[in-house]
């Protein structure tokens, strides 16, 4: 009881928080605040993670702030009928790789939309294969590929959890060139569908998360269940940013053997293919600069009082603010080159 | 019995709360009990896990049983899984026994509900490691047997096969979503359409279309009258409600719970299709099924058992396996992660107290339920008392609200709304069969996911017949189900004709 009443109670500071909301005469957003996302899901990690910082702005500027799952494709419609600053998204690296893998209804959000302020990094990207399976390591995996076995990877194609599978098909390209034909993707859609096609012996490999599967990984093997990490795709220093227990038992030093320098795909020979999904605001094109900067002020100041950072963290994110322009030329440059990576295996 | 003691005052107001909130949201046309967790599940954020879920299982258990309110006395499914609660729930309303049918469904809810509770309790795992022998054929299966109900539901045989087809071809209509596995390409459509129709018809706004503003036009054409609507009237006469209603349904109340609960565990499957199902099982097994979808309680029966057993079944997937069963255990999902609680396969050996918890609420929630609706009942039921011309205005504002909110604000499921309503309105002129029609809607989409990726998976048809012996199973019953639809056709035609006979 104590601890429920401690907790409203700082629901209710926190709703009063006068003390740190921006001045209202600064505000260049009239009326409420709408946030669309690129997912339908309210259960996912963009809801989640949309929910978190809508919060928090919504204590800055003092005003409404609804976090809408939309879907990609309504969203991309809400925000071009938008320019006046009332209504935002909030996506991640889907937003880009959607036009990268040509899927209907993703422009390049580079040139139709503006790319705003990044808010914060899932790490939880990660490949698995059964835990009776025969490929213990990826190295396992690229070897057996690379001797002319054909492994089967299911993935949703077009976005996030299809990078990784390029990236390794790229990888066993540049080092076994001919032996990337028999790494073959398997389509499905949620998690679900990933975990059973393993189950039912349909893949050998399958995309996941962290946070979805680590219970998976602790099964015995006899468990017809049973999965083992492969794969983290994060870069090592952004799982070194998660707490130390990391998720579930697995802990972070755990989940650092499945990251490079430990586990590595190469990019082009040389670099490894790392990807961190990365969560960012996406603006009307024609949205004026002054909301723009107003919105990299207010998130500056939240990031700056810190405790977004814990509500983060406990949720699996790693917080990763950067300002609207930095955003964008980051962003673009990670596009520019999962694009070569892309077209290398076309 | 440890975890009882640190449960609060708190623990269970937010229970009656959570299930008063949920029942206002699935009685209202177009507001489902996922939108009720929905909008809630940020005030879970000031609460810990144990009054967060209270919260949240009332939302789930007074959503979905809410939705029996609207299918009965309006004929309006407050929530897809009510749908196969209009057929014999509006015609008793008609015949003046609105309360009565209320309250028969209310007790198969509240057997449905703590059915499944128990089950939930028992065998999670065991039940969670079954559920995985179903690939995408035994779940295609499953919908093909749900989707035979069409022709034991339709008036005209032949008429009510073409209305269930026409109802998968619209739900075709749209992009194959890559979400779902497919391939992002868009179908069934001109390119001028392709604005309004990328994402297809919206399942809500086509449901209280064709059953609510369809319904409203064909009333509005007969003229609606000043005076108070007859039904009331019967309202004092009516037959009253007893407990003997329910003697020698006992075989039907389990079935269709066991088919609830089963069907909630299977995700992908989706709730419409476990109602749906235990209708069609019902109709198949009971001693007389002539009587269905003109009023027999056993249907409403089967109906409300089955769609609140979902709530226990689609809870197995998400507490064993961490995937959720349908749309609105999803969310319970961020209700976990905020607390930094995982579900998966080791959640309930990890979480003892929580899992106990959480079955607990459940049971609470169901029989919190079953309180309040059980005693609001009998002014719920004079809805149907008050004049049309107030009613339906009433009903064509809730239904375009719901529309709208339904996906969070489009517009053209506004449209959508009317477009169904004027085609329902056509669809009862020209005698297209309503019924089968929306079945093969909602039905239709998941039916094609789990056709392709099993083609896709495995090659060859014969695999449908030989993947397993569930498989071999489901054939049996789905040939059973067609072959009953047949002989009970050729049944009421010979009686038809006798009658005839007799007459001249």
């Amino acid at each position: 009881m104590k601890k429920t009443i401690l907790a409203l109670s700082v629901a209710i500071a926190g709703t009063g928080a006068f003390n740190t909301a921006m001045a209202e005469e600064e505000a260049p957003i009239d009326g409420n605040l709408r946030i669309v996302i690129g997912s339908t899901s309210t259960g996912g990690d963009t809801y989640q993670n949309s929910e978190i910082v809508a919060q928090q702005l919504s204590d800055k500027l003092d005003m409404n702030v609804k976090v809408d799952a939309v879907g990609a494709t309504e969203a991309f419609k809400a925000l071009e009928r938008s320019p006046d600053g009332n209504t935002m998204m909030i996506f991640h690296d889907m937003a880009y790789l959607g036009h990268l893998y040509g899927v209907r209804g993703y422009e390049n959000v580079f040139e139709e939309f503006n790319v705003g302020p990044s808010i914060a990094i899932n790490p939880g990207n990660a490949y698995l294969v059964a835990k009776d399976s025969p490929y213990e390591t990826l190295d396992d995996i690229k070897e057996a590929v690379a001797d002319g076995e054909r492994v089967r990877v299911s993935i949703q194609p077009g976005g996030v959890s299809e990078i990784g599978f390029s990236a390794l098909k790229n990888a066993i390209r540049i080092e076994h060139p001919g032996a990337e034909e028999n790494l073959v993707a398997v389509n499905s859609g949620s998690q679900s569908d990933k975990n059973q096609q393993m189950f039912d012996g349909l893949a050998d490999v399958i995309n996941g998360s962290v946070q979805a599967n680590e219970q998976f990984t602790r099964l015995p093997e006899d468990d017809q269940k049973a999965m083992r990490f492969v794969w983290l795709t994060a870069r090592q220093d952004t799982i070194e940013q998660t707490l130390e227990e990391g998720m579930g038992e697995t802990t972070r030093e755990e989940l650092l053997e499945f990251t490079e320098p430990n586990v590595t795909v190469t990019q082009d020979g040389e670099k490894n293919f790392t990807f961190d999904k990365e969560f960012f605001f996406i603006y009307n094109e024609d949205m004026d600069q002054e909301i723009v900067d107003y919105m990299d002020e207010a998130l500056a100041e939240i990031y700056d009082e810190g405790e977004i950072q814990k509500t983060q963290k406990q949720s699996f994110f790693i917080p990763n603010f950067k300002p609207s322009d930095e955003s964008e030329e980051y962003l673009q440059e990670k596009m520019n080159e999962y694009e070569e990576i892309i077209n290398s295996i076309d | 019995m440890e975890f009882l003691s640190a449960l609060s005052p708190l623990f269970f107001l937010l229970i009656v709360f959570g299930v008063l909130v949920g029942i206002i949201f699935g009685s209202i046309p177009g507001m489902t009990a996922t939108m009720a967790v929905a909008v809630c599940l940020p005030l879970t954020y000031a609460l810990d896990l144990t009054n967060g879920l209270a919260l949240l299982l009332g939302l789930y258990v007074g959503g979905i049983t809410g939705g029996l309110v609207p299918a009965v006395l309006l004929k309006i499914p407050g929530t897809p899984s009510s749908i196969t609660t209009t057929f014999d729930g509006y015609p008793m309303a008609q015949r003046g026994e609105g309360e009565r049918a209320l309250k028969i469904g209310i007790v198969a809810s509240l057997f449905g509900g703590v059915f499944s509770a128990i089950i939930l309790f028992l065998f999670a795992p065991i039940l969670s490691d079954f559920a995985i022998k179903f690939s995408y054929i035994e779940k295609f299966l499953i919908i093909f047997l749900a989707l035979t109900v069409i022709a034991s539901l339709s008036g005209n045989m032949l008429m009510g096969i073409f209305s269930g087809v026409l109802g998968v071809w619209l739900s075709l209509i749209g992009t194959y979503s890559i979400t779902d596995g497919g391939n992002g390409e868009l179908r069934l459509m001109f390119d001028f359409m392709v604005p309004y129709l990328e994402s297809g018809f919206s399942l809500l706004p086509v449901l209280i279309g064709l059953f609510g503003l369809g319904t409203v036009f064909i009333e509005a054409e007969q003229g609606v009258k000043k005076e108070v609507s007859s039904q009331s009237l019967r309202m004092s006469d009516q037959v009253r409600f007893s407990m003997s209603v329910f003697r020698g349904k006992l075989v039907n109340l389990l079935r269709s719970s066991s088919i609830g609960t089963f069907v909630g565990m299977l995700p992908g499957i989706g709730g419409s299709a476990a109602s749906v199902l235990a209708y069609t099982q019902e109709k198949n097994f009971s001693r007389d099924p002539s009587q269905m979808g003109k009023g027999a309680p056993q249907g409403l029966v089967a109906s409300e058992s089955a769609n609140n057993s979902l709530t226990g079944g689609a809870l197995i997937p998400l507490l064993s396996l961490g995937i959720p069963g349908d749309s609105t255990t999803a969310i319970l999902i961020g209700a976990f992660t905020l607390q930094g609680i995982q579900v998966g396969p080791l959640f309930i050996g990890d979480n003892l107290d929580t899992w106990y918890t959480m079955v607990f609420a459940l049971l609470v929630a169901n029989f919190v339920m079953f309180a309040i609706m059980f005693f609001a009942i009998k002014h719920i039921a004079k809805v149907v008392a008050v004049p049309k011309y107030i009613l339906y205005p009433v009903i064509i504002m809730m239904c375009v609200v719901g529309a709208y909110a339904i996906n969070y604000g489009i517009m053209f499921d506004v449209w959508t709304l009317f477009i169904f309503g004027v085609f329902g309105y056509v669809a009862h002129k020209v005698g297209i069969e309503i019924p089968p029609l929306i079945i093969g809607f909602i039905l239709g989409s998941s039916a094609e996911i789990y056709f392709v990726k099993s083609l896709e998976s495995y090659g060859n048809f014969m695999i449908f017949f030989t993947k397993s012996p569930i498989a071999v199973f489901l054939w049996v019953l789905i040939f059973m189900s067609i072959a009953f639809s047949i002989y009970l056709n050729i049944k009421s035609r010979r009686k038809r004709s006798d009658e005839v006979e007799t007459q001249t």
